[in-house]
């Protein structure tokens, strides 16, 4: 269980803890609420913009915490379960807060072969995650495993947040920490 | 399930028999009237279907691969075969796969002998698994209200989450996660607390949700089972009572199309303890030198004849009263020239929303129709207000609770006839009388269903069933009921002197009740 994205972030918390108060992205007039609505138009169901509506909270808020299930089904006409039972369906959307850059290490087999490990266990000790799928003590970084990131001819790649980097070593990992902003 | 009664019927063979069902009718409900059951998991009538535990795999006969028989209707000439080889292997490939990471703790499991998992896999499950790897364990959830959610256990058949969303239509469950990591998941912030929530227990077919109330209470195979009706409103939901060693441990729903369905309300289902209250009348009492002293039944009911002579009987009767002691107190009440009354408690409603006319009724009492069709005048006020100085007021299983109690001075007697002693009043005589769980009867629901309910457990000391106190009772003040000895011909007698209850028998209404004329069908 506590090796992926949804795991909670007990060790060390996080930069965002539950407490906060949670900011609507959806509201009236915003750009959000414009481009959902949008989306509904193309289809002869709101719920069928449930998977971009999703997507949206999680690039405004980086994860999706259950005030943002309700938000989301409220505008979508359909309960606060339904949102649930898809958010936690697809790993991709964090239930749990994550840091600010959230680093997918490849290891399925051709990576493995060639040193995923090493490079797993560098990204940890850099960041000082300590744990996959647990948060770093200053909120910026997040580590897991994930399978095939479709790029074996350059193992190892990472992606961090949007972006691949490819070829990755454990030597290389503290440049490409230093690199990211 | 057979819809349409008016529509063509399909043949077609299951397991070499015969059976001719409307069109539409599903294999696996097909079976059932050719008398064998298909083994399912997420098939339930009262619920959409939903197709997805692959247990009801049926042959059908020139058919490429395995039908699920939940969701595949019969066609005109379908051979089925629910138990060929190919079938039972399909069958057993499921329970495997079902059992990878099912604990196996049925020795702690409260559903066990009781479970369909358990009973599938006994059936025609393998005797051994080939799974060695460790299994997935989750910890157990409260899901609120009455309901305890054991991750471990659950076989993911959605009965639970179909409930909620389309019969309770407040959808607070779905599925969580997926694949291996499945399981059923609540609604942020929501509870199992919703009126009707607790059915969910009921419709899980193995032992993941189980009831706070009845955990670790008895084994099912310890109890003993009884057809009753369920006192707390007046719906008149269909029940069992369960009973380990003369104790209801528990209440349960019994299917009733035409009232309940499968289900039975929060409130109802938990409202058994009184059932078992030991502080109770056990022994027929009368007034000598102003203390209550202990007699035999012969001269108590004397006593009461002695005391009600060229009197007139104020009764106060409670609905929660068979018909059968309601219409003898109503023999008592027109001899004497009497008056009977009764109150009910209220409460506010709550329907279940997908089936009609099925709700917790405002009438917190399972007879008041029956008390009302039988000539009794509610006043929920004031019940004493009738009461004339001198008149005999018969207490008949009603503690005048939360009353002012002062007009009760103007009685020359009062008999006190139930299940307990009255606080603040002092009767002359004291008749202890059977509860609803310790007698036989019948209740007339607020649709007019007259329905039996059983004897469940016996009752204390020397009480007596209320029908049996009550004959003996009318006997003594002249009218002749001493043929009546059987509950069963009270209600012959009821049913041939008061015009609603007309044609009405034991026989006749059965365990599914009849209705009295005049009434119309309630739920459908």
């Amino acid at each position: 269980m506590s090796h992926g994205p949804s795991a909670p972030a007990q060790a060390h918390g996080g930069a965002h803890a539950h407490h906060v108060p949670y900011v609507p992205v959806f509201t009236d007039g915003s750009a959000r609420l414009k481009e959902l609505k949008d989306i509904i138009s193309r289809y002869p169901d709101k719920r069928a913009a449930l998977l971009p509506a999703l997507w949206m909270v999680q690039q405004e808020r980086g994860w999706i915490s259950e005030d943002a299930m309700r938000e989301v089904g409220d505008q979508l006409g359909c309960t606060a379960a339904y949102v649930k039972g898809v958010v936690t369906f697809y790993t991709m959307y964090h239930q749990h807060p994550v840091g600010k850059h959230f680093i997918q290490v490849c290891t399925t087999s051709p990576c493995l072969c060639a040193g995923a490990d090493d490079v797993v266990k560098a990204f940890l000790e850099h960041t000082g995650c300590k744990e996959l799928g647990l948060t770093s003590p200053d909120g910026k970084y997040t580590v897991i495993e994930v399978e095939c990131l479709g790029a074996c001819g350059f193992a190892t790649p990472v992606q961090i947040n949007e972006d691949y980097v490819e070829s990755v070593t454990p030597e290389k990992v503290p440049g490409i920490l230093a690199g990211l902003k | 399930m057979m819809k349409d009664e008016g529509g063509k019927m399909v043949n077609l063979t299951i397991e070499g028999r015969a059976v001719s069902v409307p069109e539409g009718t599903t294999i696996l409900e097909a079976a059932k009237t050719a008398g064998v059951l298909v083994p399912h998991y997420c098939y339930h009538p009262g619920l959409p279907v939903a197709g997805v535990c692959r247990m009801c795999l049926v042959e059908v006969e020139k058919a490429p691969k395995l039908a699920p028989s939940c969701a595949t209707t019969v066609g005109e000439g379908q051979v089925v075969h629910v138990y060929s080889e190919k079938a039972l292997e399909a069958r057993k490939g499921v329970l495997e796969l079902l059992l990878i990471n099912h604990p196996l703790d049925c020795p702690l499991c409260d559903p066990a002998g009781e479970c369909e998992l358990q009973d599938y896999t006994f059936q025609e499950g393998r005797a051994d698994s080939r799974y060695h790897e460790p299994k997935r364990f989750n910890p157990v959830e409260d899901f609120g209200g009455d309901v305890l959610y054991v991750t471990n256990r659950c076989i993911l058949c959605t009965r639970c989450v179909r409930f909620m969303e389309d019969v309770h239509e407040d959808a607070v469950l779905c599925v969580s996660e997926r694949g291996d990591r499945a399981t059923i998941g609540k609604a942020p912030d929501a509870d199992l607390t919703q009126p009707w929530a607790a059915n969910v227990i009921d419709l899980c077919p193995v032992g993941a949700l189980v009831s706070k109330d009845f955990l670790n209470k008895a084994r099912a195979w310890e109890l003993d089972r009884t057809a009753s009706v369920c006192t707390g409103c007046s719906q008149g939901c269909n029940n069992v009572l369960e009973t380990r060693d003369n104790v209801v441990v528990r209440m349960k729903p019994r299917s009733n199309e035409d009232v309940n369905h499968f289900y039975l309300c929060d409130a109802g289902r938990l409202d058994y303890r009184w059932m078992n209250r030991p502080d109770r009348a056990e022994v027929p009492k009368i007034r000598l030198h102003d203390v209550l002293s202990p007699v035999d039944w012969d001269i108590a009911i004397q006593e009461v004849g002695g005391r009600m002579k060229g009197k007139r009987a104020y009764v106060v009767a409670s609905p929660r009263l068979s018909n059968e002691a309601l219409f003898l107190l109503k023999r008592i009440v027109k001899q004497t020239g009497g008056e009977g009354v009764f109150r009910c408690a209220t409460g506010p409603e709550a329907p279940l929303p997908g089936v009609k006319d099925l709700s917790l009724r405002a009438d917190r009492a399972p007879n008041v129709r029956g008390a009302e069709l039988l000539g009794f005048k509610r006043n929920d006020a004031d019940p004493l207000a009738g009461l004339k100085d001198g008149d005999v007021l018969v207490l008949a299983d009603e503690s005048l609770g939360g009353l002012d109690l002062s007009a009760a001075k103007k009685a020359s007697a009062i008999i006190v006839i139930g299940t307990t002693l009255v606080d603040g009043i002092t009767p002359a005589v004291v008749l202890p009388i059977a509860n609803v769980a310790e007698e036989e009867g019948t209740f007339t629901n607020l649709r007019g269903r007259v329905q039996r309910f059983l004897q469940a457990k016996t009752a204390p000391g020397l009480a007596r069933p209320s029908w049996y106190a009550l004959a003996d009772l009318a006997t003594a003040l002249g009218v002749p009921s001493d043929d009546m000895h059987l509950p069963s011909t009270i209600f012959t007698a009821l049913a041939k002197s008061e015009p609603a209850f007309t044609g009405l028998s034991y026989d006749t209404i059965g365990l599914r009740g009849g209705l009295v004329a005049g009434a119309t069908a309630g739920a459908h």
